[in-house]
């Protein structure tokens, strides 16, 4: 996605403040971030980082105490109506129990003053997967298929922005599959922008271009998944016998020792140089490649100190 | 606005509470006249003196009374309070887009919740109609002389009028009251009290005032039970309703005052009930 394209939706400077001054709690602390079209962007932090408390203020479910939402352009507080162009999923959705996924959809529809044709409605439940359940009443329903309706009712009104709030909770590996799926086409068949909190940092790294940390109410790191995999990598250098690698290495670069391999901090360009190092100390190499890096290494990195405080 | 009016339609008409707070009234109506028909037809109790023309059409549209009673205006609290804090119950006040449709959705709560109850009503009036008949010639009586058509319509929009002001007053003000506490068992007792302690006071206020004659006297005429019970008079009596206090002086309003009270309190309890949900931070 072109970074030159306006952005669909931008925090500028937002936060959020519960309860009175002085005994107020400051959930979120001048959050800004940009999400471009088409983008799947996603937002990761650990529990009571304050995910939920923005994307609601994005939602206009809370106002900010602070700052400003613009999507499309518009900044919501004075446009509400640009929320027309946005879809939803908070807390795995929530949905009348004594009503079946199909009539669900048809209030939700309703409410929005959306499309609330049948087919439109079987579509998107055949879309998630529930074809054969829209019947039943969503009291019978399981978490996983709560979520997938709510990624239904999501996109009900066809919104240009699907802003999802921890989509794969409560699903069974093949429903992560499917909803990995599911939200990859959003993006790449029906060029919907997608925002995307979730605490599987993996399913974050396999669907998102970019991500955002928030820690304690801030920012703390944005950036496209590749850099911030790449950052602080280096290369895995398997050879023997390890100390004649280690030693013809360590004079250029620093070296850590992985097992039976190392990790050399050294770049990707410099790769041929650490080839010929180590064939002309006298070492036999088995295996050169960039070291990678996971979500979850950079994430924690990043997070340590948190604590799962919900 | 009409598609929020059918979605509201859609959950009220399907959930158990609040059909059953609908439907009450011509179930029970139902079931009682059906019993009244048994023992006509079984002659098991003495046959009555006929009733007047007055009379016979004063029991087809007794049910029109219910929002002027205490009870009456618990049911309808109880039936406002599911509707209005269920949404808070059930989480889903979050599957709208706020701002954008929150004044709709109010609006929608109010116009079905107010359409249902007067189909229930005016159902319930028309097995009371039927059945009043059908009682009648069970016992081998016509209908008594002096019963019309146009005397029918006439009493029964009268008293359905009359309940009119009591009923919607029940509506804003157990709205607001869902919407401030997100309870349905807060915003029902708080519909239970109101109801006891207007009528109440409409009763105790004169003997009240010899304690504190000017303060009881601005309440009297400021809150809005007097003020209901007036335009209830006014409605099917064609008088004011009398309160007479210790001191000699006698409360007894115009249809336009009541009428401008009670539509003050009214107004500006849906006003605020409007107000408190667009303001609201919904987590």
């Amino acid at each position: 996605m072109s970074e030159t394209q306006a952005p669909v939706l931008e925090l500028a400077n937002v936060s959020k403040t519960y309860g009175r001054r002085g005994g107020g709690v400051r959930a979120v602390r001048g959050v800004s971030l940009s999400v471009a079209a088409g983008e799947v962007y996603g937002f990761l932090g650990p529990n009571g980082a304050g995910k939920s408390t923005t994307i609601r203020m994005m939602l206009g479910l809370i106002a900010p105490t602070g700052g400003e939402v613009r999507l499309f352009g518009e900044d919501l507080r004075r446009n509400p109506a640009v929320l027309k162009r946005v879809g939803s999923l908070v807390d795995g959705g929530a949905f009348y129990p004594f009503l079946s996924g199909r009539r669900n959809l048809e209030v939700v529809a309703r409410t929005h003053g959306g499309a609330h044709e049948p087919d439109r409605i079987d579509a998107l439940l055949d879309q998630v997967g529930l074809a054969k359940d829209g019947g039943r009443k969503v009291k019978g329903y399981s978490t996983g298929m709560r979520q997938r309706l709510g990624v239904a009712a999501a996109l009900l009104h066809d919104p240009d922005i699907v802003i999802l709030d921890e989509p794969v909770n409560g699903l069974d590996v093949a429903g992560i599959q499917e909803m990995r799926d599911l939200i990859r086409g959003l993006a790449a068949d029906h060029g919907k922008t997608v925002f995307l909190s979730s605490h599987l940092l993996h399913e974050v790294q396999q669907v998102c271009d970019r991500v955002a940390i928030i820690s304690k109410g801030e920012v703390v790191r944005e950036a496209r998944i590749a850099e911030l995999l790449s950052g602080e990598g280096g290369l895995r250098v398997e050879a023997a016998p390890l100390d004649v690698a280690e030693g013809a290495l360590t004079a250029r670069w620093a070296v850590e020792r992985d097992g039976d391999a190392f990790i050399v901090r050294a770049t990707r360009d410099e790769a041929p140089e650490v080839a010929r190092r180590l064939v002309g100390a006298g070492a036999n190499l088995f295996g050169l490649a960039a070291e990678q890096r996971n979500l979850e290494d950079v994430f924690l990195s990043i997070t340590q100190p948190e604590t799962d405080d919900a | 606005m009409l598609d929020a009016l059918a979605a509201e339609r859609l959950k009220l008409t399907r959930h158990k509470a609040t059909w059953f707070l609908v439907w009450l009234y011509p179930i029970l109506f139902l079931a009682f006249y059906l019993i009244a028909v048994a023992l006509a037809v079984g002659h098991v109790d003495p046959p009555a003196r006929p009733p007047t023309a007055e009379g016979w059409i004063a029991q087809t549209a007794v049910i029109w009374k219910l929002p002027g009673q205490s009870i009456g205006r618990m049911l309808i609290a109880a039936y406002v309070a599911v509707v209005f804090a269920g949404e808070y119950g059930w989480n889903t006040w979050k599957l709208i887009i706020p701002h954008r449709s929150r004044a709709s959705l109010v609006a929608a709560k109010f116009g079905t919740i107010v359409a249902l109850f007067l189909v229930a009503l005016a159902l319930t009036a028309g097995i009371s109609l039927l059945f009043t008949w059908i009682e009648g010639l069970a016992r081998g009586r016509a209908v008594p002389v002096g019963v019309t058509a146009g005397a029918l319509l006439q009493a029964h929009g009268r008293e359905a009028l009359a309940g009119l002001a009591p009923f919607l007053f029940t509506l804003a003000s157990i709205s607001l009251a869902a919407v401030l506490t997100r309870s349905m068992v807060a915003a029902l007792v708080i519909g239970v009290v109101i109801a006891i302690l207007e009528k109440l006071f409409v009763q105790l206020g004169p003997y009240l005032s010899p304690y504190a004659p000017g303060f009881v006297w601005s309440l009297y005429h400021g809150l809005p039970g007097y003020h209901l019970a007036n335009l209830a008079s006014w409605i099917t009596e064609g008088a004011a309703h009398k309160s007479a206090f210790p001191d000699g002086r006698v409360v007894a309003l115009g249809w336009t005052t009541s009428l401008a009270v009670a539509a003050a309190w009214t107004g500006g309890l849906a006003g605020a009930t409007f107000a408190a949900f667009r303001r609201q931070d919904i987590n």
